[in-house]
């Protein structure tokens, strides 16, 4: 799934291995995310929302919408 | 395997000693075979003493599994495990028929494990490279 976590991390200018360690999860699980060859559990993308205090949608693009565009 | 979850330290912990008793238990059962040549119901039992080392390796992976919490990692691990299975059951399937039309002959049935262990790491290689190279600073 696409999304907007690279983007979001670089504004901060943390690294993968600051963002894993904020989320509590391995700096593999970031980048896999990143990479959108992991899609998050909906509690994990919860938390990633929580702390770029943002919807998940916001952060998430939805593939459903992505095609239709 | 990633060590540097709780889980994985865990892991560790208890899957050395369970190895040493492997070792041991082998080592154990094949002088024992050699020096005494138990029969019956003796060289059944010793015969099992290494089969349940192994049966408390997959207890001890099963447990990994379980406690991981790192929800990528638990579905990296499965997914070499997987593989591994899938490794298995294809040579046995190719062997079997082998036999079957004897073009071979026999092989023993250990080298399963031994299979899925094998071809469970080189798929965790495969992944642990695909993340280096996507990953960053």
């Amino acid at each position: 799934m696409n999304n907007r976590l690279r983007v979001l991390r670089a504004e901060r200018a943390w690294s993968q291995q600051d963002l894993a360690e904020r989320l509590e999860v391995s700096r593999q699980s970031v980048n896999a995310i990143e990479t959108g060859r992991y899609d998050p559990s909906l509690p994990l993308a919860f938390k990633i929302a929580d702390l770029f205090g943002l919807a998940i949608e916001e952060i998430f693009l939805n593939p459903a919408k992505e095609t239709d565009q | 395997m990633q060590l540097k979850t709780p889980a994985a330290r865990r892991y560790l912990k208890r899957f050395v000693p369970t190895m040493i008793g492997y070792v041991v238990t082998v080592m154990t059962t094949s002088l024992a075979v050699a020096w005494f040549q138990p029969t019956g119901a003796a060289l059944i039992a010793l015969s099992i003493l290494p089969a349940i080392a192994i049966i408390a390796m997959l207890a001890v992976i099963g447990l990994y599994v379980r406690e991981e919490t790192d929800e990528y990692l638990r579905q990296r691990i499965i997914t070499a495990m997987l593989f591994g299975i899938g490794v298995v059951l294809a040579v046995s399937a190719v062997l079997g028929f082998l036999q079957i039309y004897h073009a071979i002959g026999q092989i023993d049935v250990f080298w399963a494990f031994p299979i899925w262990c094998a071809s469970w790491g080189a798929a965790q290689c495969l992944m642990t490279w695909r993340d280096r190279v996507g990953a960053d600073a």
